[in-house]
């Protein structure tokens, strides 16, 4: 009743200013000593690329602790800012080329090998590679490892580019429209290849140099592609629909095609096809006990997770182990099963310095800005 | 006596301010403070994957420092040193303008069907209009890409009909495609101003034209048009302020040429991590549009309009 009386009193504008004031405060008073409910314990958070937060990476985890939550990124820079705006998160998926981005941003935390029950079974060389290790400390666990390249439609494109596979395909007007790249730099960088640059050069290139390359190929292959791709799915169903004859890609889209039954080729282009292996890293950003996190970590290294990836994405795995329980016949359609021999094999994608990356990303992105 | 009149003139006053306290609050909380933390922003400086925070106007500078050679971008001269910004503003603006002609164009007649075509099931009417918003936004323009993709609706269709052996592959990934799904998204906010400021129109006005010999279509033109007008104006200005700074419906279904300003901030806040540049940018977006807006009221003389209604 008294309740109804005060607001009949409010609307008949009966109420005093400090009446108003008083019963304001009181309830300002009365909800901040409310007894504040017990919080639940935090969910563990994993920043991820599209696609690799399906629940069977991370099995053993989700049995004992439940579901993590997933904020997916693009691309490991837009994951980097998210992390620098005050974003929450325990877990990360950078690559060897990108981790040192978070080392140097200082939001990466070195990673105890020692409470990780699977770390005995890592290849012992991805153990130490650069990334994993830097500075002496672990800050990456080596998780999953595979190809870049480009994967194209062989009923739909030339004869002359089969013969001749090439990078080129991004950047020649006769597949205008009819390719997809990355949205990534490497549109610019893969241009200045095709200038004779060599990758480590390309990689590297600043200033006047960058400039021209981002007008000369970033234009095109931005122009060229009929969009520039974020996330695997949109690439996979542009390839199988014919809506697309290539794109940049990495194993699991060939792999979910052929297995559709889509006739779709892993090209080795003439300039050299790229490798990279990537991992989880420690972020000092996340609410969640620590012990999750290695949990989580843990899961990824399994034996199991392996044979999952590379049954279901024709992508390598850290830990020795995998490819003893894969499918064979998966393992032998791979087509690699030793990451050192593999990552020389082809052309390993590098860290560049703090400057040249936020250079290139500012090139990028003005390029994208400035299409017609 | 007089002193009483005051007396609950006050009291009102008072009580219309106490029932506009909890949005007031809302407001403060959820707009203001971003905004001011937004204005503070764009006036620091990134430096790596620091913020500096010394006051300066130089990511203004950056965003209107002028160049002796312009960008030129569909033969229109940019002379800016950095032109993305100035570019994809004027791209933002002409593409929402599209999409508000567009809206207008299609919400118009069927804001007049309802006012006075329909006379029973008014309210079934209205909630039938709303029905396309049951689904969230990004669905819809998901939707819009199964419609106009390669193996979508109307593609499908023209095919089967064999008008066409190969996909039409214009319909997406441009910015026409863009302003199509924004037009759409936005109808049903239009359909209902327009709708409320028809059915307040007087039918003896109606009436007294035709009795005075006007057509159908010059009763239209001089009675039922500028008495909507107020109506219809608002629901441009719902459409046009909104969809500038849009960034989902580019990123979907714009293409590498559909990009708007909002994706421009998203780059910068993001992958570019030049929060304040990107605050920046925000700032002279929301102040070109608030100019742009009023200018238009200014052009129409909204206040002269507004008062021959009332």
């Amino acid at each position: 009743m008294q309740r109804l009386k005060f607001i009949d009193r409010m609307s008949q504008g009966k109420l005093s200013r400090r009446d108003m004031l008083t019963k304001a405060s009181a309830f300002g008073v009365g909800m901040l000593t409310l007894p504040s409910l017990p919080k639940a314990a935090d969910v563990l958070t994993c920043l991820e690329w599209a696609g690799y937060d399906d629940p069977s990476y991370f099995k053993s985890f989700s049995d004992r602790n439940g579901t993590p939550n997933f904020s997916i990124f693009t691309g490991e820079e837009d994951a980097l800012a998210k992390v620098l705006a005050g974003f929450s998160a325990d877990v990360m998926h950078p690559c060897n080329y990108s981790v040192n981005r978070f080392v140097n941003a200082k939001v990466a935390a070195e990673i105890d090998v020692t409470k990780l029950s699977n770390w005995k079974d890592v290849f012992p060389a991805l153990q130490t590679a650069d990334g994993v290790v830097m500075d002496g400390k672990v800050v990456m666990a080596p998780t999953d490892w595979g190809n870049a390249s480009i994967a194209y439609r062989p009923d739909l494109v030339d004869e002359d580019f089969k013969k001749n596979e090439s990078w080129g395909i991004f950047y020649d007007d006769k597949y205008a429209g009819k390719v997809a790249m990355l949205d990534s730099e490497l549109c610019i960088t893969f241009g200045l290849m095709l200038d004779g640059m060599s990758y480590k050069e390309a990689a590297w290139a600043t200033g006047d140099k960058l400039k021209a390359a981002a007008d000369k190929w970033g234009r095109k292959c931005t122009a060229n592609s009929r969009f520039l791709w974020t996330d695997p799915t949109e690439v996979n169903q542009a390839l199988a629909s014919g809506e697309i004859v290539a794109a940049y890609a990495w194993n699991d889209t060939v792999k979910n095609l052929t297995d559709q039954g889509i006739p779709v080729a892993y090209a080795r282009p003439k300039e050299g096809f790229f490798t990279w292996y990537c991992g989880l890293t420690l972020l000092n950003s996340g609410k969640a006990d620590k012990a999750l996190a290695y949990d989580f970590i843990d899961a990824w290294l399994s034996p199991e997770t392996g044979k999952t990836l590379i049954e279901g994405s024709g992508l390598g795995h850290s830990n020795t182990k995998s490819f003893e329980l894969a499918d064979k016949q998966a393992v032998a359609k791979m087509g690699f099963t030793d990451p050192i021999q593999h990552m020389k094999d082809g052309t390993l994608f590098i860290q560049v310095s703090d400057q040249v990356q936020t250079e290139y990303n500012k090139v990028w992105g003005d390029t994208k800005a400035l299409m017609q | 006596m007089a002193s009483m009149m005051r007396h609950t003139e006050k009291s009102t006053w008072m009580s219309g301010y106490a029932l506009l306290t909890p949005a007031f609050l809302v407001m403060a909380v959820m707009m203001v403070a971003p905004l001011l933390a937004l204005l503070a922003l764009s006036f620091w400086t990134q430096s790596g994957f620091e913020i500096d925070r010394t006051p300066t106007l130089a990511n203004y500078w950056t965003i209107i420092e002028p160049s002796d050679e312009p960008f030129f971008w569909m033969g229109i001269p940019f002379p800016f040193k950095y032109p993305p910004p100035a570019v994809l503003m004027l791209k933002s603006i002409v593409v929402s303008l599209v999409a508000t002609v567009l809206v207008i164009l299609l919400a118009y007649p069927m804001a007049y069907f309802l006012a006075f075509r329909v006379k029973r099931n008014k309210t079934l009417w209205l909630v039938l209009l709303t029905i396309p918003f049951w689904t969230s936004y990004l669905l819809r323009v998901f939707s819009w890409k199964i419609v106009l993709g390669y193996n979508g609706a109307i593609n499908s269709a023209l095919k089967t009909l064999g008008l066409i052996d190969q996909p039409l592959e214009f319909l997406l990934y441009n910015p026409a495609a863009v302003a199509i799904t924004l037009a759409h998204a936005w109808i049903a906010f239009t359909v209902l101003p327009i709708y409320v400021s028809l059915e307040k129109i007087d039918p003896s006005l109606l009436e007294a034209a035709t009795d005075l010999g006007d057509t159908k279509w010059r009763r239209f033109l001089r009675v039922t048009l500028p008495l909507s007008a107020p109506g219809t104006i608002g629901a441009a200005m719902l459409v046009f302020i909104p969809t500038v700074g849009d960034y989902v419906t580019p990123m979907l279904v714009g293409g590498p040429g559909g990009t708007m300003i909002g994706n421009l901030i998203q780059e910068l806040f993001l992958r570019q991590n030049n929060a304040p540049l990107g605050a920046a940018v925000a700032i002279i977006m929301m102040f070109i549009i608030g100019a742009l807006v009023a200018f238009f009221f200014w052009v129409i003389g909204f206040r002269k309009l507004r008062s021959r209604v009332s």
